[in-house]
């Protein structure tokens, strides 16, 4: 987290409330810090399915036993030929033949336990990420970038369950067979062992050098790709620009010299990965040959049979596959790992929590509205306050109006008195309660809110509305719908009120989806209301309709506006000018306009063309 | 496969490649046999020094065989990597010269899963033909023959093994596939449960409904795990059903080898070459059914990659060169336009107007009444279907295309930065300007203020496309840019509605007093950043409505008094 905040040009940008939050540059590649203990919480997470993590691991050790019986069951078989014992081939053939068939059902099992195991790890995982992350308090979403926020649901916990079907079952079963091999082995044979050991231990030192230099340059070619990607993105997204200023060639230019120096260490990541496989060959097979050469040596000293070769030469080969397997999987449970400390980075961020000591009544059906700022202070960076010493007092049912520059901190307020964010110093008075006495749940219900950005949810346009009381009659939902000028509309879609919104209701125009947005705030029904105005993409047409579904709205209520045009200004019975953090001005459009200062300033720059 | 002309310059890797594999492989297919002599001729015949010869020459021939590999994956490394190289290059200038109806019909998404992920995926592709389907394939062929030599009974094993193996991996395959889409679907929902509630935070708490969404997403949750688990219960089988094709086939060997034996046809060494033959004949299967897989993904992705390698750009340019006529006069007869690709009523219909040199020109109206379309036509980021569009008097299709677009400076709608300084940003509009230069350009367009509050100042660096500065403060950069840039014309397409008002009179002052002879053409939704320009053209529906001063339309066109009324009155009234 510490890299969102070194974030080069940062001046300037208190993290912009009402917006998305900043994007930083994904990182690409992490090791973990803290291997021993994420692994532990990961297996806690494994525990919660006990049986079937039980049942599992006796499964494995079950197909490990089978596994290292049935090469010695096939050395038997062929000794009985080369004893001219036909009786007992069959015999043999026929027990080899059940353990196959066994080590197959089991295996099944195997298969089918681990998918189980860590589907429902997974499941479980996510789901406490999912509560973690809508309880986490508004100051981190909004400095954390949401698609990393976003890759660490998806991305970091499928590679968890790919480690663990994948890598915990055969590392598992691996460390078995290795010790069963290699004891199986020193039975047939102490000096042979010796042999195949050493050329295995031999193997391994290989692999661990041969995937060092393999991981270095797949790992520069995985940034090389990501920064290629990034240089397309731009300039596919900013196609226009680039076109305008007939940049193609410097942009093609660029980008051949990426694509070229992506080649070389292709090339090299791909020689290094090539070669493992023949490379492990030579080695093995020297294995191989030096078995079949001692081997052959100790036959002929009549100290082994020939199916004991023919054994140990499996033997040998199941030794070291699980050696490579455990070896290929160091680096899927290394990704797993790094992606777990992700996750749990984000369970262990402190959640929004109620500080309310002294536990103060708050009579929630019986709110009058009346809110009072006294003398607040607050920064989103340190030393850099937003507001400062900043007084504010609204009557029950009183509509006012906060204007200023850009940056003046006019969305701040809205920040504050949801308790999105909490004050520095100072204190926010609902009704004469202090906001830190009330639980946030109950504030925020008092509190309805009309966002400049609409948030809209994937699910039909009744439940969108009715978002703030699941329980509302249709008619309920339609009156409401109907006070926001949006009945008409929806009733003209295909399914009306059950018309599945695609994800963010991008099926819908801006204006519309703000329609709803307000009919959602009228259903909800508040005491207070916050109109974050959105009009800047929104058309003058649209903006009329919108804006006297506000008005509806707005009665009978305490409203705060966040104010952009004039129309609302206008309306309102106090209008706040804020400039530097502070309430620099006060009171009804005529007053302001007649103390020529700051809001006098404002409305000549805007309006300069009736003044003259 | 179209794109195999790629290869072309890297031919003798790629002949390299399978030819060196083809080294690896018989190394690999003798040393059973090998094994086989040592074991019967050496150890059960008594003759050590069989022993150590033939070990020897199995040694020599494994690092022959090595060698090879390692060969091989070099060359395949060079070939397949030089491809994508070069195809990558190719698509790229492709893209780079292609019109903004065939981007936009692409989506820059999916552009960059082209150029990246695709063209990843037939490189891989490439390799993994060149040596594994070369290695496979041999090995397959190779063993089964090498089997047979050794004795042709085993084929009984063969032919009944194999069609079983082929057919149990054919059933499960496409049993699973529809799965895997629609656990991708699922998927799906989990991530925009999880989007929308990072986005919609706000909402979300404001209304009290975490445990809400909790439940949805536990239902998204569950839905994914289920169907997860349903595709890994077929996945499982396919396993352990195809270990027992393979053991069943090795019990059958030793049986049939055993009588063999007996009979005196064979000696128990070829036994064990067989069994290994077999596991490796078995495997090579395997391998080549998950290959088809890996064919049909790469021939998508090529699919993908040839689409766009293939568009024709639909703007050529012209040939026309202007000498330095500085006039900025921009003429549009009789015009009219249809988005590509779109059905229904033209976005402009029949429209003529004259904008003058030094003038300046606003244009109204509402969204979807063709404003950002009509100036698209000038720079020809689209061509308009009748009519025609003349800059300085030339029309624009006849101009040498970059020759058009030094003439227009164009401030878009969404301001876009790249990923540098502020230095490097502004000197987009120029590059050979000098410090001096930029810093006017900059306080022209009022955004010397901020940068100067930077820490790095202009030597600041903008990251991921100035996501750290606000709308406002990219606007102001790119208008510095386009002023750099010294045009003819200058264009502001709504480009200036993050600022605040007394940031944009501001700067319409910076601009009158030191861009006096240029023409600007300024389209807004804003009726205060229009009243004092000398013309402003009213547009509704694609058409001309009407046209005059400030105080003109105020007289005579009821859309602008409209729109008047709708932003300088209050609007309770306004209800329609």
């Amino acid at each position: 987290m510490a890299q969102q905040q070194k974030r080069p040009a940062a001046v300037n940008n208190p993290p912009r409330p009402l917006g998305k939050g900043p994007r930083g540059p994904v990182l690409v590649h992490e090791k973990p810090k803290d291997v021993l203990g994420t692994l532990k919480r990961i297996l806690s997470y494994m525990g919660r399915s006990k049986y079937i993590f039980f049942i599992l691991l006796a499964v494995m050790l079950a197909i490990t036993v089978l596994n290292l019986a049935a090469p010695s069951l096939q050395q038997k078989a062929i000794d009985t030929i080369s004893g001219v014992d036909y009786k007992n081939l069959v015999k043999y053939l026929i027990i080899l033949g059940l353990v196959y068939v066994l080590t197959s059902v089991i295996t099944y099992f195997q298969g089918w336990f681990s998918a189980k195991l860590s589907q429902t790890t997974v499941k479980i995982m996510r789901t406490d990420l999912f509560r973690k992350i809508v309880t986490l308090p508004i100051r981190y979403i909004d400095t954390h970038n949401h698609g990393d926020l976003m890759s660490r649901m998806t991305n970091d916990v499928e590679n968890i369950s790919n480690c663990i079907s994948q890598s915990i079952g055969s590392l598992f079963s691996g460390v078995l067979t290795i010790i069963g091999s290699l004891v199986i082995m020193l039975y047939y044979s102490p000096v042979l062992t010796l042999i195949s050991v050493s050329t295995i231990i031999l193997t391994v030192l290989f692999t661990s050098v041969m995937t060092k230099f393999m991981r270095k340059y797949f790992t520069r070619q995985q940034i090389l790709l990501g920064k290629l990607d990034g240089h397309i993105e731009e300039m596919v997204v900013g196609y226009k620009t680039v076109v305008s200023y007939s940049k193609e060639k410097d942009a093609i230019d660029k980008f051949n010299k990426m694509s070229d120096s992506l080649r070389k260490t292709g090339v090299k990541a791909q020689i290094c990965g090539g070669s493992m496989g023949p490379l492990m060959n030579i080695v093995s097979n020297v294995g191989f040959v030096l078995i079949a050469g001692f081997g052959g040596y100790f036959a002929l000293k009549k100290i082994i049979s020939i199916g004991t070769i023919q054994a140990f030469i499996l033997y040998s080969k199941q030794f070291s596959r699980p050696i490579n397997e455990i070896a290929n999987q160091y680096a899927q449970i290394q990704t797993a790992v790094a992606g777990g400390e992700r996750i749990f980075a984000v369970m262990d961020e402190e959640s929004e929590k109620d500080d309310n000591s002294n536990d103060r009544e708050f009579i929630l059906d019986n709110v009058s509205g009346n809110i009072s700022f006294k003398n607040i202070n607050f920064s989103y960076v340190q030393d850099k306050p937003v507001l400062k010493g900043f007084n504010l007092e609204i009557k029950s049912g009183q509509k006012i109006a906060i204007v200023g520059a850009t940056g003046s901190g006019k969305t701040t307020v809205v920040n504050l008195l949801t308790r999105f964010y909490d004050i520095d110093s100072g204190e926010i008075e609902i009704d004469g309660v202090n906001i830190k006495d009330i639980s946030k749940n109950k504030l925020r219900e008092t509190i309805g809110i009309v966002l400049q950005d609409t948030v809209l949810f994937s699910d039909t346009i009744r439940s969108n509305i009715a978002y703030a009381k699941p329980q509302a009659e249709l008619s309920e939902i339609e009156s409401a719908a109907k006070t926001a000028n949006a009945d008409r509309f929806i009733k003209r879609l295909p399914d009306g009120y059950e018309t599945v919104l695609s994800e963010s209701g991008s099926n819908l125009s801006q204006g519309q989806r703000q329609l709803l947005a307000i009919a959602r705030a009228v259903l909800a029904d508040p005491k207070i209301l916050i109109l974050d105005e959105a009009t800047s993409s929104v058309d003058t047409r649209t903006e009329m309709n919108i804006q006297s579904a506000m008005v509806a709205l707005m009665k009978n209520r305490t409203s705060l506006i966040i104010a952009h045009r004039l129309s609302t200004i206008i309306d309102a019975d106090k209008i706040i000018v804020i400039d530097d953090g502070r309430v620099v001005e006060q009171g009804n459009h005529e007053e302001l306009l007649e103390q020529k200062g700051c809001y006098y300033n404002l409305y000549q720059n805007q309006f300069a063309g009736i003044a003259t | 496969m179209k794109l195999a002309k790629y290869l072309k310059p890297y031919w003798l890797f790629t002949l390299l490649t399978p030819l060196s594999m083809v080294g690896e492989v018989l190394v690999d297919l003798s040393q059973p046999r090998l094994m086989a002599k040592i074991v019967d001729e050496g150890v059960v015949g008594g003759n050590m020094e069989l022993i150590i010869r033939t070990g020897i020459m199995m040694l020599l021939l494994i690092c022959f065989g090595g060698m090879c590999g390692v060969g091989s994956a070099a060359f395949s490394g060079m070939a397949s990597q030089g491809f994508a190289r070069d195809l990558r290059n190719d698509t790229f200038k492709r893209v780079m010269g292609l019109s903004f109806e065939q981007t936009d019909k692409f989506t820059t998404g999916s552009l960059v899963t082209r150029l990246t992920n695709d063209i990843t995926q037939v490189q891989q592709f490439v390799d993994f033909a060149l040596r594994m389907l070369v290695r496979d394939s041999i090995l397959f062929i190779g063993g089964i023959i090498m089997m047979l030599s050794l004795d042709i009974n085993f084929g009984l094993v063969l032919v009944c093994a194999l069609p079983v193996e082929m057919v149990l991996i054919m059933i499960l395959i496409k049993k699973a596939n529809p799965i895997y889409s629609i656990v991708q679907k699922k998927l799906d929902k989990v991530n925009s449960v999880v989007q929308e509630n990072v986005s919609g935070a706000r909402v979300v708490k404001a209304f009290v409904r975490e445990e809400h969404e909790s439940e949805r997403f536990d239902r998204a949750n569950v839905d994914l795990m289920q169907t997860n688990l349903k595709v890994q219960k077929i996945m499982s089988v396919l396993n352990p059903l195809l270990m027992i094709v393979m053991n069943l086939s090795v019990i059958a060997i030793i049986l049939i080898g055993g009588f063999q034996v007996e009979a005196g046809e064979m000696k128990v060494g070829q036994i064990m070459a067989a069994l290994t033959y077999i596991t490796q004949i078995l495997m090579g299967i395997m391998m080549i059914s998950m290959m088809f897989q890996s064919i049909s993904r790469a021939h998508a992705s090529e699919k993908r990659i040839c689409e766009v390698l293939y568009t024709e750009p639909v703007i050529k340019s012209g040939s026309y060169v202007s000498d330095n006529n500085q006039l900025g006069t921009v003429s549009f007869r009789n015009v009219s336009f249809k988005y590509p690709g779109t059905n229904g009523e033209p976005v402009i219909k029949n429209l003529s107007v004259d904008i003058k040199s030094g003038e300046n020109f606003a244009i109204l109206g509402a969204t979807g009444s063709g404003k950002s379309s009509l100036i698209n036509l000038i720079s020809r980021f689209y061509d308009a279907d009748e009519g025609e569009v003349l800059v300085d008097g030339v029309n624009v299709k006849d101009y040498d295309i970059d020759c058009l677009r030094k003439k227009i400076g164009m401030v878009l709608q969404k301001s876009e930065l790249f990923s540098g300084t502020v230095y490097e940003n502004i000197a987009w509009g120029d590059k050979d300007a000098s410090k001096a230069d930029i810093e006017k350009a900059a306080k022209i367009a009022q955004a010397d203020e901020f940068v100067s509050l930077m820490p790095a100042g202009y030597d600041g660096y903008i990251a991921e496309k100035g996501a750290s500065l606000s709308g406002g403060q990219k606007q102001r950069l790119s208008i510095a840019r386009s002023i750099l840039k010294k045009p003819e014309i200058l264009i502001f397409d709504d480009s200036t509605s993050a600022l605040d008002l007394g940031t944009e009179s501001r700067l319409q002052r910076a601009l009158e007093e030191n861009l006096k002879d240029i023409t600007v053409i300024k389209i807004a939704q804003r009726i205060a950043s229009v009243m004092n320009c000398d013309r402003i053209a009213v547009l509704e529906h694609g058409s001309l409505c009407a046209i005059g001063t400030h105080e003109e339309l105020l007289r005579t066109s009821e859309v602008y008094r409209d729109i008047y009324n709708s932003q300088m009155k209050s609007s309770g009234e306004g209800d329609n």
